[in-house]
C-alpha cells in the first residue's frame, strides 16, 4: 500500500475513494446495530461467531465501536426512539462503509409496517443523511447465518 | 388454601367493595368494581389473600375506560382478574397501586403513556415506552387516536433523560458520579440505556430508559385476524417464538371453547421444550462471554446448533417457527424423524451433562458468580419475578406445573428450585432445566399418539380470556378480548422480562461495577419482549436504603471537612 502511495502521491478524489473501497473489502470489521428487532436476527449474527459458522476465518469480526467498523449490520424496522441513534452511529462510522439491512424488518419494516412507533426502514433513515450510502439487503425472517455470509460476500464482490 | 377457600375469601368483599363476581371458566374468575374501590380491592388481593400480581391491562371501551388487574393463585392455577371501570372519559383517573406493589410501577406508567389514564399517588410518572419526541396528549391505544403521520425527528433529540422528576432524586443525581451504559454497548445485543449511580466502585442506584425496541405490537394485533396474530406474537421475541404464540392460542382456544387434538398438544410441548433447551444454552454461553470465559460461550453455542437444525427440520425455520395455530398445529412431526430426534437428544444430554459438570466444578466460576447479584426471596415476591429468576431465588413457581397446558401434566419431570438467589443459582437452575427438558422431550417423543393435528375452529365468540405459557425466561401472559368479529379488540401481552428487569433495582444495588453486567445478564433480559409495549422503574423501597447510604456519605464528608478546618456548611447545602 505504501508503495502505491509513493508512486502517486497526489491522487484525485475518485482514485483515492476506489483505493479505500479496495481496502474496505479485506477483513471487514462489523458493528451490530439493533434498531428494534425481535432479537432473532441479532442472535443469528452472534451465531456467526460461533464454531459452526465462524466468520472470523474470513477476517471478519464484531467490534465494539462504530468508529472501528467497516460495515454496519442493522437489524429491526427502526423505532422512533432508535432512529436518531441510528443516524448518529452512521455518522460515526468512517466512510466509505457498507450498511447491511438484515432481515425482513431491516429491509422493509416487515410485519411491523403498520406500527405507530416504527419510522423505518433502515435505508430511508440512512439516506436522509447520506443519499449516496452503500446499502445491501439480506432478507429473511430471520435470514439463516449462511444467507448473511452469502449476502456479505455478494455485496463486497460488486463494490 | 384450596379453590373453595379462595372463593370464600373473595365473597367476603362482595357487595362491600366489588359489585359482581363472574366465573368464566373453571379457574378464571373476574371481579367487577368501580375505579374508586380498586385500590382497596387490589390491596386485599395482593396482601391479604395473597395472590401473585401478573400485570394490568388498560382498555378503551365504548363508554368508559377499564383497567384490568390480573392475579394468579399458584396453588390451584386459578387466575383472578379485577376489572375496574373508569366512567369519566374526559379525565380518566384511578388510584395507583404502585406504593404497595412495586411490580405495578412500570405497567401504570405504560398505561398512562398509551391510554392517558392518570394514576394518583404514583411515585414516578415519567414517560416510559414512547419515544422522546412523541407528542404530548397523543395516546396510541385509544380507539380514536390520531397517530401523527410524520413526526418531527430530523436531528437526534436530546439524550434520553432517565433522571427523576422528583426533586429529592435530582439532588442525588447531581451529587454523585454516574456511569452510563448504552444505548449501544458491545455486550448488549439490544438497545437499552442504563444509568448507574456509583459511590466509588459500588453501584448505589440504577435507572433505565427503554423505548428503543417498542414496536407497538398490541396495536398492530388489533388490526390482524385471530389466525394471523400468532405470526405477529412469535416475532415479539425471536427466542420465545414458540411460547408467545402458545400463550395466545391457549387464550383464544379457551375463548372459543375448543381443544386441540392430543397429537398437536404433544408437538407443542416438544417444540416448546426444544426452545427452552436452545435458549438456556444460549444464556449459559452469553453468561460465560460476559465474565470473559469465551470457551463456555463457544461450547454452549456449538451444542445448541443441533437443536436449531431439528427445529428447522420439523417446522421449516431455525427460529420463528409459526407452527402453533388456533385449534392445533401447522406442521406434523413425521414418525420417520423420531429416531433421529432421540439420537440427537442422547448426544445433547451427554454434552450438557459434561458442560454442567465443567461449570459447577470450576473454582473460577464459583469465585466469580457465588454471592453475586443476590435477589432475595422477599424481593422476588415483591417484584413478582417469574421463571428461572424466581426459581433461582427459592420461589417455587412454574406455570407448566401450576396451571398445566398442553400435556405437561402427563409427563414426568420436576421443577428445579435453588434457594440462594445469586447468579450461580440461576445458572444451576438453567443448566438442570436443560436436562429436565431433554428428559421431557424424550418421553413426549415416545408417547406421542397418532391422529389429526388440527381441529376446525368455526368462529371466536364475544368474550375475554387469559392464557399463559412458561417461556424460557418465565411466565408469558396473554389476555384477549373479542367482540365476535374476526379480530381481537384488545390483546395484552406480558412477557417475563417485563417483571424480571425491574428486579435489577433489588439485585444490582450494592454491587461493584464489574459485577453489574453479569447481574443484569442473570435474569436473561429480553428487551424486545419487554418493550412490545412499554417499560421501567421500581424504586420505592430500595430507595430508602439508598437515601440512607447517601445521608451517611454526606455526614462523613461534613465531618471530615470539619476536622480539617474547612468552612462550615449545612447538609442542606449539598
Amino acid at each position: 500500500m505504501s508503495a502505491t502511495a509513493k508512486r502517486e502521491p497526489r491522487q484525485t478524489g475518485r482514485e483515492f475513494m476506489s483505493w479505500k473501497i479496495w481496502s474496505l473489502k479485506k477483513s471487514v470489521w462489523v458493528f451490530h446495530v439493533n434498531t428494534g428487532a425481535c432479537n432473532n436476527c441479532d442472535i443469528e449474527i452472534v451465531n456467526l461467531l460461533t464454531p459452526k459458522f465462524d466468520i472470523e476465518r474470513f477476517g471478519m469480526k464484531l467490534v465494539g465501536s462504530p468508529r472501528h467498523a467497516d460495515a454496519l449490520l442493522v437489524t429491526g424496522g427502526v423505532t422512533a426512539q432508535a432512529a436518531p441513534r441510528l443516524r448518529e452511529v452512521y455518522r460515526q462510522t468512517p466512510k466509505p462503509c457498507v450498511v447491511f439491512a438484515i432481515g425482513a424488518c431491516g429491509c422493509g419494516t416487515g410485519i411491523f409496517r403498520s406500527g405507530y412507533h416504527i419510522v423505518g426502514p433502515v435505508d430511508k433513515i440512512i439516506r436522509e443523511i447520506d443519499p449516496n450510502a452503500i446499502i445491501a439487503y439480506v432478507p429473511g425472517c430471520p435470514p439463516k447465518p449462511e444467507a448473511m455470509i452469502s449476502g456479505v460476500v455478494k455485496a463486497l464482490s460488486v463494490l | 388454601m384450596n379453590q373453595q377457600e379462595l372463593n370464600n375469601r373473595l365473597s367476603e368483599i362482595k357487595d362491600k367493595l366489588i359489585d359482581d363476581i363472574e366465573q368464566k371458566a373453571d379457574n378464571r374468575i373476574f371481579l367487577l368494581c368501580e375505579a374508586e374501590n380498586s385500590y382497596a380491592v387490589n390491596k386485599f388481593l395482593f396482601e391479604d389473600v395473597p395472590l401473585r400480581f401478573l400485570i394490568a391491562t388498560g382498555i378503551d371501551s365504548d363508554d368508559c375506560f377499564e383497567v384490568l388487574y390480573h392475579y394468579s393463585y399458584d396453588q390451584t392455577g386459578c387466575m383472578v382478574t379485577l376489572k375496574a371501570f373508569i366512567r369519566d372519559r374526559e379525565k380518566p383517573t384511578i388510584d395507583s397501586i404502585a406504593p404497595f406493589l412495586p411490580a405495578a410501577e412500570w405497567i401504570e406508567r405504560e398505561t398512562h403513556d398509551i391510554l392517558g389514564i392518570d394514576f394518583n399517588n404514583h411515585p414516578d410518572m415519567r414517560r416510559l415506552i414512547l419515544s422522546d419526541d412523541w407528542p404530548e396528549g397523543v395516546y396510541p391505544l385509544r380507539k380514536d387516536a390520531q397517530i401523527p403521520a410524520q413526526r418531527p425527528d430530523g436531528e437526534p433529540s436530546s439524550r434520553p433523560t432517565v433522571q427523576s422528576q422528583s426533586p429529592a432524586r435530582r439532588t442525588v443525581e447531581l451529587s454523585k458520579p454516574v456511569v452510563v451504559v448504552g444505548p449501544f454497548h458491545p455486550l448488549q445485543e439490544e438497545m437499552e440505556f442504563f444509568q448507574l449511580t456509583v459511590d466509588g466502585e459500588i453501584v448505589t442506584d440504577i435507572d433505565m430508559r427503554i423505548s428503543y425496541n417498542h414496536r407497538g405490537i398490541e396495536k398492530i394485533s388489533e388490526s390482524l385476524q385471530f389466525d394471523q396474530v400468532p405470526f405477529l406474537v412469535s416475532r415479539i421475541c425471536g427466542i420465545c417464538s414458540a411460547s408467545h404464540p402458545l400463550a395466545y392460542v391457549n387464550a383464544v382456544e379457551e375463548l372459543a371453547g375448543v381443544t386441540a387434538p392430543d397429537r398437536a398438544q404433544y408437538i407443542r410441548v416438544i417444540i416448546n421444550e426444544f426452545e427452552r433447551i436452545h435458549s438456556h444454552l444460549l444464556w449459559v454461553g452469553l453468561a460465560g462471554h460476559f465474565i470473559g470465559y469465551d470457551t463456555v460461550f463457544m461450547w454452549a453455542w456449538k451444542y445448541r446448533e443441533p437443536v436449531l437444525d431439528l427445529l428447522e427440520e420439523i417446522t421449516g425455520n431455525r427460529n420463528n417457527y409459526g407452527n402453533v395455530k388456533v385449534g392445533g398445529c401447522r406442521e406434523d412431526i413425521p414418525n420417520e424423524l423420531k429416531p433421529k430426534i432421540l439420537k440427537e437428544l442422547d448426544k445433547l444430554e451427554k454434552k450438557t451433562e459434561m458442560l454442567t459438570k465443567a461449570v459447577l466444578d470450576d473454582p473460577v466460576l464459583h469465585a466469580r458468580l457465588k454471592g453475586v447479584g443476590i435477589l432475595s426471596k422477599e424481593d422476588a415476591v415483591k417484584y413478582a419475578v417469574t421463571g428461572p429468576t424466581a426459581r433461582g431465588s427459592g420461589v417455587d413457581i412454574d406455570v407448566r406445573r401450576d396451571n398445566p397446558y398442553a400435556v405437561y401434566a402427563d409427563l414426568d419431570w420436576k421443577v428445579i428450585v435453588q434457594p440462594e438467589g445469586d447468579v450461580f443459582a440461576k445458572a444451576v437452575v438453567r443448566l438442570l432445566e436443560v436436562l429436565e427438558s431433554v428428559k421431557m422431550t424424550r418421553e413426549a417423543i415416545k408417547k406421542i399418539p397418532d391422529g389429526p393435528i388440527t381441529v376446525e375452529v368455526k368462529e371466536i365468540p364475544p368474550g375475554e380470556a387469559c392464557g399463559c405459557a412458561e417461556a424460557p425466561r418465565g411466565e408469558t401472559f396473554h389476555y384477549v378480548r373479542s367482540d365476535g368479529g374476526n379480530r381481537p379488540i384488545r390483546h395484552k401481552v406480558r412477557a417475563p422480562s417485563y417483571v424480571n428487569v425491574p428486579s435489577f433495582r433489588a439485585s444490582c444495588i450494592g454491587q461493584p461495577i464489574p459485577d453489574v453486567t453479569i447481574t443484569l445478564a442473570a435474569v436473561d433480559p429480553c428487551y424486545s419482549c419487554t418493550e412490545r409495549l412499554a417499560v421501567v422503574d421500581g424504586h420505592s423501597k430500595v430507595l430508602h436504603d439508598y437515601e440512607a447510604l447517601l445521608k451517611l456519605s454526606r455526614e462523613k464528608t461534613a465531618r471530615i471537612k470539619k476536622e480539617i478546618g474547612g468552612p462550615e456548611f449545612k447538609l442542606e447545602d449539598f
